[in-house]
């Protein structure tokens, strides 16, 4: 099931017009600065705040024109906001069962338990855990009223940053089974969880997409952010285990990635590049220290500040930025459509 | 030795009891309306909220006599409450029980109002809207979030409210008369003991007067000071 909507809706001085389709599975992350309406819109597609419109959950009409929108309390959904929002006068286990005795279902209860790994916290008060430990008890409690949907609000806002890879770990394996609109302001967020995007700005959302297609589109802003990165979607190979290098296919490339430990033959990884450490040469060197250097077409050029240019490469069909001079560019006169090679300094496995 | 059946008199004592069935039913009462009167006035904004609030926190600053004098006007035979208390078979409201309900709900309003607003304003947003997300309806919310947060503003209301209806006194005079086992109640009843010259027994109820309103204040303080959460003035 997958929500559809249309609506329009002010909060303060700023209007928020956003019309989508969230996609059934997978998280889809909502993106952009503070105060462009990210949370306003959770909220209006939650029910916490009035729109017109009309929003559609499967078969299920949320709000329509000319009729009462079906309150929140009746929505099938789950939420986290920024503060972990646990009901203050009851402990952990009444939290869980706050939401149990609504609309639960008991016989997931020890499994959500165990995956959240809150067995230890459950009879706690909610005033005596970490920001984290507050958070997966939220998380626990929003799996348990068997949501169709989850909405999460900048959740990793209140939580120390050790403890976010783990929580962001739960939410990406949660994702396989409801789909989840996460919102952030946070690059680092998106590439980690993002199978979608979209981007709002002033009010509305102005781009949907694929991940790897909404980060290297020069049109858009997340490829002129001075920390813009291209993900690039390959399959693991042999470990070196000498040198720590994990090999990832990417079509017919091939990259040497520093990793600690061997990922599984044949799994699919995706591969982070910061478009600063890309650079571009028109004969592949012989001797030097960089390892993965791969031929790529070039799709378009675009400044990007002061002496800076943007270059859009494609690499297997796949999108690759590269920041350079302008003087380099200029040099090695590099125009769309030319075969040329990359040289990637460093990549990450996400 | 003294027991404490023979510290007051039957009289006194019939007072007593008068005085403490008059504090409870208008706690309950006032408990009743306070509630949704209390949670409009701390959540929402409108038009016309701070005349409202001015009128209903004006006990607080008239003396008891005004209050009772407007309210010898209009519970009394050629009032609206005398219109009403033809339908229960009475000439008037004044000088009986109900009356005194009456007289007392609108005299301990600001008492009971107060605490109760100013639980419900502490309470979180988020925490309503989480509750709403967690499929509880309002009522559910209501019972189930808003009262267990809201408690010691409850405690609070609800003591405050019982110990200034007990202490009643001008407003009594003015719309409840001096009936026993009706509306004379324990300050009347010390009233009269002076001005018969009956020191005595003036003494003794003023004493008993004392040490119930004190024990109920002291109990309520060591409570909120327990849960470490501040008084509404």
């Amino acid at each position: 099931m997958s929500l559809e909507f249309a609506i329009t809706g002010k909060a303060g001085t700023l209007s928020i017009e956003a019309a989508g389709q969230l996609a059934p599975s997978g998280v889809t992350v909502l993106f952009g600065p503070s105060g462009t309406g990210k949370s306003t819109l959770l909220n209006m597609l939650a029910g916490l705040h009035s729109c017109e419109g009309s929003i559609r959950f499967g078969e299920q009409a949320w709000q329509e024109e000319g009729s009462r929108p079906l309150p929140v309390w009746q929505r099938p959904l789950g939420m986290l906001m920024q503060k972990p929002t646990l009901f203050r006068h009851l402990s952990v286990q009444g939290n869980l069962d706050y939401v149990l005795k609504r609309r639960g279902n008991g016989d997931e209860l020890a499994r959500i338990i165990a995956e959240t790994r809150i067995e230890h916290l459950l009879k706690r008060q909610v005033d005596k855990l970490s920001g984290g430990e507050a958070q997966r008890v939220a998380l626990a409690r929003a799996l348990i009223g068997r949501p169709g949907m989850l909405l999460l609000d900048e959740p990793l806002s209140a939580v120390d940053l050790p403890h976010r890879e783990s929580l962001l770990g739960m939410i990406q394996a949660v994702s396989g089974s409801v789909p989840i609109l996460y919102v952030t302001h946070s690059l680092d967020e998106l590439i980690l969880l993002a199978d979608r995007v979209w981007l709002m700005e002033q009010g509305r959302v102005t781009v949907q997409g694929t991940t790897s297609t909404a980060l290297a589109s020069l049109s858009g802003p997340l490829a002129h952010r001075t920390d813009a990165s291209s993900l690039l979607q390959g399959d693991c190979g042999d470990f070196d285990a000498v040198d720590h290098l994990q090999t990832v296919r990417v079509g017919a490339a091939t990259f040497l990635v520093p990793t600690a430990a061997a990922k599984g033959n044949g799994s699919v990884v995706r591969l982070r590049i910061a478009a600063r450490d890309v650079s571009l040469c028109r004969v592949p060197p012989v001797h030097s220290s960089i390892l993965n250097i791969l031929p790529a077409t070039v799709i378009e050029v675009m400044p990007a500040g002061a002496g800076q240019q943007l270059v859009k490469l494609e690499l297997e069909s796949q999108p690759l930025l590269a920041r350079l001079s302008s003087r380099s560019v200029r040099d090695l006169g590099i125009i769309a459509g030319e075969r040329i090679y990359a040289q990637v300094k460093a990549v990450a496995l996400v | 030795m003294v027991t404490g059946c023979q510290m007051l008199t039957n009289a006194d004592w019939l007072a007593l009891w008068v005085s403490i069935q008059l504090a409870l039913v208008t706690v309950v009462v006032l408990l009743l309306v306070c509630t949704p009167l209390a949670w409009v006035l701390a959540r929402r904004r409108w038009q016309g909220q701070a005349f409202l609030e001015a009128l209903l926190a004006l006990p607080l600053v008239l003396p008891p006599s005004v209050l009772g004098f407007y309210l010898l006007l209009m519970l009394g035979p050629d009032g609206p409450g005398g219109w009403f208390a033809e339908l229960g078979g009475l000439r008037s409201l004044a000088f009986s029980f109900p009356g005194l309900v009456i007289g007392s709900v609108i005299y301990s309003l600001p008492f009971i109002l107060q605490p109760l607003k100013n639980a419900f304003a502490s309470l979180e947003s988020d925490q309503l809207a989480m509750a709403a997300v967690c499929g509880a309806s309002p009522l559910d919310r209501f019972f189930s979030l808003v009262l267990p947060q809201a408690r010691l503003g409850y405690l609070s209301a609800g003591m405050l409210g019982f110990a200034h209806t007990l202490g009643e006194f001008g407003v009594v005079l003015m719309i409840g008369g001096s009936l026993p086992g009706e509306t004379r109640v324990a300050s009347v009843a010390l009233y009269e003991h002076v001005e018969a010259g009956d020191y005595a027994s003036a003494h003794r109820l003023a004493l008993v007067l004392l040490v119930v309103s004190l024990v109920m204040l002291w109990w309520l303080f060591r409570w909120q000071r327990r849960r470490s959460v501040g008084t509404w003035w």
